[in-house]
């Protein structure tokens, strides 16, 4: 057990996939010799090898694409997107190619592909830099889709998504890299694709994951001051969503909000209120609102505050929801 | 080693030379069986086979084409809803599949029917696809023939990726990545031949320039020949007669032996024709003239094939006889094969889409497998 | 034998709907290979040469150059084994039975597609099909009939027409009750019940629901916030003494028979009225009519005669024969009496009718009365016997009982009770005598009869049974 931040909790999980296969392999831009941007990669080439870690051309979908080979051949590349923003040029590659290669190939062809892709906002970044694709790739069959919040799922969520035979585009929250956490290298907490209470409640539920995920658990603390006793739903996984636990407690507390920085309109956060209006009809006092970034290209960094959920945007919809 | 430029072949990484423009009337390119059927030699080219396989090469190119022009016909009887034709490509092809031994694994794009043959793979596992019963009809590790790729061009990334994984793992086989004149304008393609050279991956990367994309023609292309783009991004490009089954057989053994000594990628330019439409779909009469057509009639490869053991007395009448039957009975396994092929069953849908499973899909298949058997004509797949 | 295929013209290039003919490269009588070229089309994108699917002989072309034909419908037949018999020529149609007049042998009509008849004619109305998956398929128009749904309660009359919705909804509500921890309340409602309630000040988690599995309904939120019986409070945890309790479910005729009783009772005002009479004459009548031959067979008892009495009464009285109908807001007053008698059955109460027992002579309303009571001591009344009535008779004599307060059955507005005739003390002809006496009961809706006319109505009743005598004059 050690305390950790979640960037290096992701690259101890990194060193024990290379460690336990040798087949994976670590491809991406600037990820070998500098040891990737966010130093999530430090160190590895070192002690790994060039052939390992693979400091690639400035080409997304030449990543992507050759990964597609290499995992034809029997490998088990992870490959890093450098930023969010920066996913499209590979979009093909990953959702005509990646996402259906098991499918039409009825089940000859594994593509055991991990894409790591760093997301979210609020660090102040110039364009394109904090972004929140995840909706895109949930709404691609074939794909599985994680995301992790702190630094023990972080570094068991890697292990665990590299051994998994099917192509998963695995979400850091950029901003929770330097977090920290204490690490039990040892034993998982729990399985990839299963979601976690990361507070326990009664009033309201909030479904959430990623960066908001600590957004919510600070809201939760001012909110019991109000005395709202606040329930906190950490999906983990997003595309499978692992519904047991999120309807179990939105039947509990009979009131659900979705909270997540990408904008609501035609979202994952979308989907979730769908599922959970048609599951618990019955239960719900009120409707499922969602607190989400809004329908506008992401704004410069002045103002990404205004635009991010934050504690008082959402214990705002707290309030509402208890209001019917 | 010294080489000649401007006979069609380009080392790549000579210094600046003066660029050709595109002369598609005169090319340069490797030539050793002329459309008259006569042996030529070139410098850097050559071919030694026995009479037999001189006639299995005829026999090859005779089966190919009939392979086309079967599905050609169930298209137009309705029996496929689309086929691609390689009328035309028929040396092209099998030279390159000929070429290919069982190590080596081939990237297709959704043209290869030749190299499929070569490669082992049933003509009527082809079918599937075009008939829309399935969307690749076999395993490709079995004949290390990969699925058809419609996507432009992606497949080279793929081929590239699978080439730097047999450096890796130690594998001695190379690798071959088909696509067209048109896909090398793909970004896809280019990022192929950026990573091909900075990794010196063993892939050979064969395209065959048949002079159009749907209706475009090459000069939408490029401004060069294509084969010279490979200096460009440092290895050697050659261009060699498409439809001269035997060069091209040479060029691909040499450039796919370069490819597994280590010695990294090549750029063959298989210079040849489409001589029918694009896809089923499409109307070539409305963009090119039927004097071309009929000036690369001239060019045949199978004729050419045919004109040469003829005249060489390397085969009889009896022997071409001989390989038409058989070619009636390749026809009759494919046309009785694609008239087997059935619907699949709606609920298999659902199959293949994760190896590890979802719960999502089992129960979206639940629910199609309750309300298709809430019908009283409970047919599978039974539609008004 | 002769094979006759057609040839369907295909979709040709993703997504064709038709095509025209450009030029027929053959000919009927002609002799095809495989794959030979038959027929130049050409459509949007191009002019194709289309190969034949088949080797034989051409029987048949469908369409003449320069006509548009439908990608789906055949263009072309062929004979696929010309070395059977022969095809007879065309006999252009001709089906019917002729026989000629100067030649007794009757014609043999050639059907088409029978052998040695002529070419199968391509059906034009044949639905458009595209034979390989490419192109577009036309919509669906009708829909594909679906399997009867299984009812899951006995007593329901029809199908629930909302099927898949009513069991999902009891699905859902049984899988929210059973996974309900236990002590807790679950309050089951849709958000537009949630709002009534609110509106009208009703915890739901004190009501109990009569919807599918528990659910509250409109209904329940609105009679508890009247205060009626409807709504209940949760039992009260009070200790159980020590004899125990016995739980009967709610379901089947208890069930319909509850629901009927609270639908009645809580509708239709009722108002309730006796008569006592001295019925000895009507006694003296059963006796004598046992004896007669148009009776024989027939179980004649009192209540035939009280039966009768009220059809007569109904005659004089019609408006005690209606319905009020709320939602037309109309009152129908029915020219038929469907005559409902209240029968005791091992399942439970049940009300069979006897329809239009207005027009039946006395033996045959004797016959269909003994008919019913049978039916339903077996246990067999169908529910068809139960729907439709317009009228009640309720025969509480027949457990010594003298009168009641009858509830209406929904639908009707009347009904008559008729207890126990007991030999009793009673002024007969001026003298103190012991004379059969009974008395009648008539509850009736309100809003339909006001009280002049249920007093004549039972008046009526009780004229006839007082004094056989009376149905002549009033038939």
């Amino acid at each position: 057990m050690s305390t950790l931040m979640l960037g290096k909790a992701l690259n101890e999980g990194l060193r024990k996939a290379l460690e336990d296969d040798p087949k994976v392999l670590i491809m991406g831009e600037d990820v070998g010799r500098l040891g990737g941007v966010f130093r999530v990669t430090d160190g590895l080439q070192k002690d790994f090898g060039e052939d390992r870690v693979i400091d690639t051309p400035l080409a997304e979908s030449g990543i992507i694409g050759t990964a597609v080979g290499l995992a034809i051949r029997g490998f088990r590349p992870v490959c890093e997107i450098q930023f969010d923003g920066f996913v499209f040029p590979a979009f093909d590659q990953i959702v005509s190619q990646v996402a259906k290669m098991h499918y039409r190939s009825a089940g000859h062809v594994k593509l055991p592909i991990t894409i790591r892709i760093p997301y979210g906002g609020g660090i102040g970044a110039v364009e394109h830099h904090s972004e929140s694709p995840e909706s895109y790739f949930c709404h691609t069959p074939g794909l599985k889709v994680v995301t992790c919040s702190n630094p023990i799922d972080a570094h068991w969520m890697i292990r665990q998504a590299v051994a998994c035979d099917d192509p998963i585009v695995f979400f850091e929250p950029k901003r929770r890299y330097w977090d920290k956490g204490e690490v039990d290298t040892v034993t998982a907490p729990r399985g990839l694709w299963d979601a976690a209470i990361a507070r326990t409640g009664s009033d309201v539920t909030l479904i959430t994951y990623g960066p908001s995920v600590k957004t919510c658990l600070e809201t939760a603390a001012a909110a019991e001051t109000e005395g709202k006793n606040i329930e906190i739903v950490d999906l983990r996984s997003l595309s499978p969503i692992d519904w047991e636990t999120v309807l179990t407690s939105v039947r509990k507390t009979q009131h659900a909000i979705v909270v997540a920085e990408a904008p609501a309109y035609s979202s994952l956060s979308s989907e979730i209120a769908a599922r959970i209006s048609e599951k618990c009809f019955y239960e719900l006092e009120a409707p499922v609102l969602r607190v989400t970034g809004f329908s506008t290209p992401y704004p410069t960094a002045r103002i990404e505050e205004d635009y991010l959920p934050d504690l008082d945007r959402i214990l705002d919809a707290v309030d509402r929801s208890l209001a019917y | 080693m010294a080489r000649a430029s401007g006979d069609g072949y380009d080392a790549g990484t000579q210094s600046a030379q003066a660029v050709q423009p595109v002369q598609p009337s005169e090319p340069e390119l490797v030539q050793l069986l002329t459309p008259e059927g006569e042996r030529v030699d070139n410098p850097h080219y050559s071919i030694d086979l026995t009479e037999d396989e001189y006639r299995d090469l005829y026999r090859d190119l005779v089966m190919v084409r009939r392979i086309d022009t079967e599905a050609m016909a169930l298209q137009r009887q309705g029996e496929l809803g689309l086929w691609a034709s390689l009328l035309g490509q028929e040396g092209a092809q099998v030279g390159a599949g000929r070429a290919l031994t069982g190590r080596d694994f081939a990237f297709p794009t959704y043209r290869e029917h030749g190299v499929a043959y070569c490669k082992g793979v049933d003509p009527v596992t082809l079918l599937g696809l075009f008939r829309g019963v399935n969307q690749g009809g076999w395993d490709p590790y079995d004949k290390g023939f990969q699925l058809y790729t419609i996507v432009i061009g992606s497949q080279t990334l793929h081929a590239t990726g699978y080439a730097m994984g047999i450096q890796r793992d130690g594998g001695d086989g190379a690798v071959m990545a088909f696509f067209g004149d048109g896909a090398s304008s793909q970004g896809d393609v280019n990022e192929a031949f950026v990573w091909a050279s900075v990794f010196q991956a063993p892939v050979v990367f064969f395209c065959q320039n048949n002079q159009w994309a749907i209706s475009e023609p090459l000069e939408k292309q490029s401004r060069i020949p294509l084969y010279q783009r490979a200096r460009g991004f440092g290895f050697p490009g050659v261009r060699v007669d498409g439809n001269d089954v035997l060069a091209v057989l040479a060029v691909a053994r040499e450039a796919l032996e370069r490819a597994r000594e280590g010695s990294g990628p090549t750029l063959i330019e298989a210079f040849t024709y489409r001589m029918g439409p694009h896809t089923t779909s499409d109307d070539p009469t409305r963009y090119r003239l039927a004097a071309d057509l009929e000036t690369w009639k001239l060019k045949d490869p199978v004729e050419r094939m045919k004109a040469y053991l003829s005249r060489n007395a390397i085969a009889t009448t009896e022997f071409f006889e001989q390989v038409d039957r058989e070619a009636d009975e390749l026809a009759a396994h494919i046309r009785a094969g694609c008239l087997a092929l059935a619907d699949p069953d709606p609920l298999t849908l659902f199959d293949h889409v994760y190896a590890s499973g979802s719960s999502l899909l089992d129960e979206e298949r639940e629910q199609l497998a309750s309300y298709l058997a809430s019908f009283e004509d409970e047919k599978a797949g039974a539609h008004s | 034998m002769p094979s006759y295929k057609d040839f369907k013209l295909p979709d040709l290039g993703e997504g064709l709907t038709e095509g025209e003919i450009l030029k027929w490269l053959v000919q009927p009588g002609d002799t095809v290979t495989l794959n030979q070229p038959i027929v130049e089309v050409e459509t949007a994108k191009a002019a194709v040469e289309i190969p034949s699917p088949y080797a034989g002989v051409v029987t048949e072309l469908h369409h003449g150059e320069g006509d548009t034909v439908d990608v789906g419908s055949p263009i072309i037949t062929f004979d696929t084994d010309p070395s059977g018999e022969p095809a007879p020529a065309d006999t252009g149609g001709g089906q019917s039975r002729v026989a000629a007049a100067a030649d007794m042998v009757p014609q043999i009509p050639a059907e088409p597609g029978l052998a040695g008849g002529p070419a199968p004619k391509a059906n034009t109305e044949e639905k458009i099909e595209v034979l390989v998956g490419s192109g577009p398929k036309s919509g669906k128009l009708t829909r594909r009939p679906r399997k009867a749904a299984a009812s899951d309660d006995p007593a329901a009359a029809q199908p629930q027409p909302a099927r898949v919705s009513a069991a999902a909804v009891g699905a859902h509500a049984a899988e929210i009750a059973a996974s309900a921890p236990g002590g807790e309340v679950r309050v089951l409602a849709k958000p537009p019940v949630r709002k009534l309630a609110r509106d009208l000040g009703v915890d739901l988690t004190v009501v109990t629901g009569t919807g599918p599995n528990g659910t509250i309904t409109r209904a329940d939120v609105e009679s508890a916030a009247d205060g009626s019986a409807a709504a209940t409070a949760p039992p009260a945890r009070a200790a159980v003494p020590a004899g125990g309790e016995e739980r009967i479910p709610i379901k089947g005729v208890r069930k319909q028979m509850a629901a009927a009783m609270v639908s009645s009772a809580f509708s239709a005002p009722h108002v309730t009225i006796f008569q006592t009479l001295d019925v000895t004459p009507t006694m003296d009548l059963v006796a004598k009519l046992r004896g007669q031959r148009d009776f024989e067979g027939v179980r004649v008892s009192p209540l035939l005669l009280v039966a009768k009495a009220l059809l007569v009464a109904i005659k004089r009285n019609p408006l005690i024969n209606s319905t009020w109908d709320d939602v037309a807001q109309e009152i129908v007053v029915k020219h038929y009496v469907n005559l409902g008698i209240a029968a005791a059955t091992p399942r439970g109460l049940l009300v069979p009718n006897i329809k239009s027992a207005d027009s039946l002579s006395l033996p045959e309303l004797g016959r269909a009365l003994n008919e019913l009571t049978d039916t339903a001591r077996e246990g067999k009344t169908s529910p068809a016997d139960m729907q439709h009535g317009t009228i009640t008779i309720t025969n509480v004599g027949v457990f010594g009982v003298d009168n009641g307060t009858p509830i209406i059955n929904p639908g009707e507005s009347a009904i008559l009770c008729f207890g126990a005739v007991r030999d009793m003390p009673w002024v007969h002809e001026g003298e103190l005598a012991i004379r059969k006496v009974t008395q009648l009961t008539l509850s009736f809706d309100h809003r339909v009869i006001d009280g002049q006319l249920g007093s004549q109505v039972i008046a009526d009743v009780g004229a006839l049974l007082a004094d056989p005598a009376m149905f002549l004059t009033w038939s």
